[in-house]
């Protein structure tokens, strides 16, 4: 299992440096859009793997640890989660202005001489 | 609570001073008056505690487990220093009361001057190094202010600059050191500093420590090779020459080398460093001051040979040196500032400073004359003022550490030369002023000025001929309490006294009484013109610096422009490539190892849910330039996996969270795509030039080698066992005190509410931005045709007038009603989804 | 819980997984942009099929909130799709 979700981890991140490194908006926006992902699972993961445990306490007094999933990085990547998507949300928009005030997707907001 | 009071007064009145309006120069004064004489009584009133040997302490706690505490303490020296500030402070807003001319913004000056006044306070009674450095800075910025203070005038601008760049320089090399000090002794606290003297100096850091500390102290000081500001300096108003340069700011320098002086002193390394600084200061103030023709520059380079005269005895590791030391601190603040104000007031009068303009005031003013010959005498060593004594003690410090250093003659001579060419100038400078015919050309007529401008100065000089008179009866109690507090119980026995009998340091006053005058005869006979400076004039520290700083920006330029790329992908690479470089790092030291935790078994389901996942992510990477539609959604694809990825391990809420956010980046891309242009594949003939190719060969290598990297760590980060005391903490807590089951929620809502708060603000001013973003900087309408299906939709014609005729082609009836019936649900889910956050 | 069930269970998700497998399929080869948002709105229902055969196999009740929601919001983001598709934007002016 854990070979898979680093796997998985690493094909996101993969994809997502690639495309951050392109030359147009979108896919730099998509790039980082994919690296979020990415990296929330990795954060997430550092709880480590745990099945059919979530950290909802169903009777009183059931309070070992060791019976739930960990918290703490839950609590993290929602944060991390809507924040993402706040920043995806502004950098969207400030390339639509760039592209509004350019009139290119380059992310340089002029097409390259060569 | 009396110390803090000292402290914190100033400060108050300097904020007090500031907010009143810019032409109540009486309401100014008096507030200033006030403040000053209630700091100068509050120190007066501590005298008899401080001296019975007693230190009185004012602790704040702050941070108590880093040790820093906001921690003032008064023993007899700081009490000595705390009385010549607030003195000097009281007698100096006097002056500027009647100095200040009615168009000057008088707040801002007094404003400044009651801050300095704090911040110097602040130095002297710190009993934290920390601290210290805090309000030394603080000094250094408002000495800035008030040298600036007339800022039209590019000479104080310049002035001013060059004093913070060089004092602040110091002041953090200072910190460095106090840091380091602090390391060493294991706390910052100055009484526990001052107990572990013999650990310091065998320390290994010793040197270094020193080194730092000095740089500190001798920027501040304007000690030889720093000295430099201080001339520029005098572009302030006079009053504060006279409050910095006598008693105050230069003085925190020196002040700092001797309350130090039983920690650091000592050593060899500390005898050659400061007295080769002090030395060669006291040589180069005393020989330029005697060539200067404006009457600030020579007490400006007198202040600096006075300094490191200071200096020069703080160097010479002897007790009684030390003694001499704070003696002529003290000294050298009452003429100094008596002869700078007394400067000011033929300025005032005259018009100039000239000294080669100036000539025969004495017969206009008298008593300005008086006061100023008074404290000249004082400044070249003349018997029967405070000067000549601690001139005199410098004098025979000098032959004894010089016959214990091996430079038995070296030693005396340098100080002997000093002292001539100090004698010399102020010869010239007194007779230059008040003796002679009297002046025609001046630009003022002058008469003797009011008695507000006069009695601070007179004040001064009767303090230098009481204690030259009577030494034992007036400044002998209040040094001894000093020196106790700085040397203990060996303080060594010494005797102030105007006559010790026909002595050797008595002959080298002598030599330098008559040598003075001889070479100033001298000089007036062999050269009418005195300036510029002979030898040095070439010598220029000023350009010096203005060299190293227009070097310094311009390297900052270069490395800025080797380093900044103005591309987004350049930017975007280093930034890559730094990352991988700073994960690579710990594996050069270290090899990669998996954990020993056993893995969970594989679940096929799972590995094939991520075939799909993987291939959503890289087909959107290989879609996304030129079918943006396609790759938008398989990021959709790869959102949707990841969120059944949290809900396969037990994270409900983040699935919840993952999938909301995913489904309004897509619609938010979707607004996004309609703007952005067209792009088909055979648009473009850049994929094959050969440097695209291998542009994006190496892209692709750098990617997959992020990938690898992260999959390598996240693969040994999760076999390896984790154990939490958060988790428990939360559990424990999170029914019983939040009363929620749901523990991430309650930690979100409850724990760690005020960050969700912070995170909510963000999400709004996003959201803020957005809209305004959007509303003045969409591109035109016209930028962009008609979507291609609306144009279809226009070519073929709206919507058939009866229900039974044939639709156009490619419309889809049913759809069309069910999105015109679900468009204002989804708009109301985005809606709440925007507000709360999606939880 | 007896081992026919578990049995069924297994067997469901795994359909339900390659169902998913067979929609990605789709996705990538459209060819119409109508086949790939045909082959998301697939992908997120098989996924919410999953999600509950997990919640089956827990025996815990949140996975069918989840399930639930994940339904409403594919619905949603297939709307929009379909909307984009049609008129070329998504909130016309």
């Amino acid at each position: 299992m854990e070979i898979v979700y680093a796997l998985a981890i690493g094909v996101l991140t993969a994809s997502g440096v690639w495309l951050l490194l392109r030359p147009r908006t979108f896919q730099v926006l998509m790039g980082l859009s994919l690296l979020s992902y990415a990296t929330n699972i990795f954060i997430f993961g550092m709880g480590r793997l745990v099945m059919y445990r979530p950290p909802i306490i169903e009777e009183a007094g059931a309070t070992d640890p060791s019976l739930y999933a960990d918290p703490v990085p839950q609590a993290l990547v929602l944060t991390a989660i809507v924040i993402g998507f706040a920043t995806t949300a502004l950098t969207l928009v400030v390339l639509l202005a760039l592209r509004g005030l350019t009139g290119t997707d380059h992310v340089d907001g002029r097409e390259p001489e060569s | 609570m009396l110390l803090t009071l000292i402290v914190l007064l100033p400060f108050l009145g300097s904020v007090c001073a500031a907010l009143l309006p810019a032409n109540a120069r009486n309401a100014e004064s008096w507030l200033s008056g006030v403040v000053t004489v209630a700091c100068m009584a509050l120190v007066a009133s501590l005298y008899p505690q401080v001296a019975d040997g007693e230190v009185v302490r004012a602790i704040i706690p702050w941070l108590p487990q880093y040790g820093l505490t906001f921690y003032l303490r008064m023993d007899g020296y700081a009490w000595l220093f705390a009385m010549l500030v607030s003195l000097m402070g009281a007698l100096v807003v006097l002056y500027a009361r009647y100095y200040m001319s009615p168009e000057d913004p008088v707040p801002r000056f007094f404003s400044f001057l009651l801050a300095f006044m704090g911040a110097m306070l602040g130095i002297v009674l710190s009993g934290n190094l920390i601290q210290l450095v805090v309000f030394w800075e603080l000094t250094s910025l408002t000495s800035f202010m008030l040298i600036a203070y007339w800022y039209h005038r590019p000479d104080a601008r310049r002035g001013a600059r060059m004093a913070m760049t060089v004092t602040v320089a110091g002041g953090l090399c200072l910190l460095l050191g106090a840091l380091m000090l602090g390391e060493i002794v294991g706390s910052y606290d100055l009484d526990e500093v001052l107990a572990a003297g013999n650990g310091i100096r065998e320390h290994p850091w010793y040197t270094p420590v020193l080194v730092l500390v000095l740089l500190g102290a001798l920027t501040k000081s304007a000690q030889f090779p720093f000295h430099f500001w201080l001339p520029h300096a005098m572009a302030a108003p006079t009053p504060v020459s006279a409050y910095l340069h006598s008693a105050a700011m230069v003085k925190a320098g020196v002040f700092l080398l001797a309350r130090l002086w039983p920690v650091l002193a000592g050593t060899d390394e500390w005898f050659w460093i400061v007295c080769s600084a002090g030395a060669s200061t006291l040589l180069l103030g005393a020989f330029c001051a005697t060539f200067q023709r404006d009457m600030k520059g020579v007490l400006a380079y007198s202040t600096i040979s006075h300094l490191g005269l200071i200096t020069l005895l703080l160097g010479m590791n002897t007790p009684l040196a030390l003694v001499a030391a704070v003696f002529h601190m003290m000294n050298h603040a009452t003429f100094k500032a008596s002869l700078f104000m007394a400067t000011g007031i033929v300025d005032h009068e005259t018009g100039t400073r000239d000294l080669k303009k100036l000539c025969g005031l004495r017969y206009r003013m008298p008593v300005t004359a008086t006061v100023a010959i008074v404290a000249a005498s004082a400044m070249a060593g003349v018997p029967l003022l405070n000067g000549f004594l601690s001139k005199e003690m410098f004098f025979e410090e000098s032959i004894i550490a010089g016959s214990e250093s091996g430079l038995r003659f070296t030693l005396p001579a340098v100080a002997t030369l000093a002292g001539v060419f100090s004698v010399a100038y102020s010869v010239r400078f007194i007779h230059q002023v008040f003796f002679g015919p009297p002046a025609e050309d001046l630009p003022r007529r002058p008469q003797e000025p009011t008695r507000g401008m006069i009695v601070p100065s007179a004040l001064l000089v009767a303090a230098c001929l009481l204690v030259g008179i009577l030494p034992s009866r007036t400044v002998g109690p209040l040094l001894e309490t000093s020196m106790r507090s700085i040397l203990g119980p060996d303080l060594p026995a010494y005797r102030l006294a105007v006559w010790h009998g026909f002595t050797v340091p008595f002959y080298m006053s002598l030599v330098a009484l008559t040598g003075g005058v001889a070479l100033y005869v001298l000089l007036c006979f062999r050269k009418k013109t005195m300036v510029p400076t002979p030898l040095l004039s070439r010598l220029d520290a000023k350009r010096a610096f203005d060299v190293i700083n227009v070097a310094i920006v311009r390297g900052a330029g270069r490395l800025a422009r080797f380093l900044f790329s103005r591309r987004l992908q350049t930017q975007l690479l280093l930034i890559v490539l730094l990352a991988l470089g700073v994960a690579v790092l710990p594996f050069l030291v270290t090899e990669w190892t998996r954990g020993d935790m056993p893995l969970t078994p594989p679940d096929p389901l799972f590995a094939l849910l991520w075939i799909v996942g993987a291939a959503c992510a890289i087909g959107a990477a290989l879609q996304a330039k030129f079918h943006r539609l396609a790759a938008l959604i398989m990021l959709g694809g790869a959102g949707l996996v990841t969120c059944l990825t949290f809900a396969w391990f037990s994270a409900p809420d983040l699935a919840l969270t993952q999938i909301a956010v995913e489904v309004v980046t897509i619609v938010l891309f979707l607004l996004g795509l309609r703007w952005l242009p067209r792009r088909l594949a055979f648009d473009t003939v850049d994929r094959q030039t050969l440097r695209a190719r291998a542009r994006r060969t190496r892209d692709a290598i750098i990617a997959v080698t992020s990938g690898i990297g992260i999959a390598a760590l996240s693969f040994a980060a999760l076999t390896r066992p984790r154990q939490s005391r958060l988790a428990a903490f939360f559990f424990d807590r999170s029914v019983e005190e939040a009363g929620g089951r749901n523990v991430v929620n309650v930690i979100l809502v409850d724990f760690r509410g005020f960050d969700t708060l912070g995170e909510i603000t963000v999400v709004g001013i996003v959201a803020l931005i957005v809209y305004a973003l959007l509303r003045r900087f969409r591109p035109a309408p016209e930028s962009i045709g008609v979507p291609r299906a609306q144009r279809d939709d226009v070519l073929q014609g709206a919507l058939p007038e009866r229900l039974d005729d044939p639709l156009p082609r490619g419309y889809m009836k049913i759809p069309a009603v069910l999105l015109a019936l679900a468009l204002p649900l989804v708009r109301v889910c985005l809606f709440c989804l925007l507000l709360p956050g999606p939880r | 819980m007896n081992t026919v069930f578990n049995y069924a269970v297994t067997f469901a998700s795994l359909c339900f997984v390659l169902a998913m497998i067979f929609a990605l399929i789709r996705l990538f080869r459209g060819p119409a942009a109508q086949d790939r948002v045909l082959a998301l709105d697939t992908l997120y229902i098989n996924g919410m099929l999953t999600l509950l055969m997990l919640g089956i196999r827990s025996t815990s009740t949140v996975f069918f909130d989840m399930a639930l929601l994940i339904a409403l919001f594919g619905f949603a983001s297939s709307i929009a799709l379909a909307k984009f598709l049609l008129r070329g934007e998504v909130i016309e002016p």
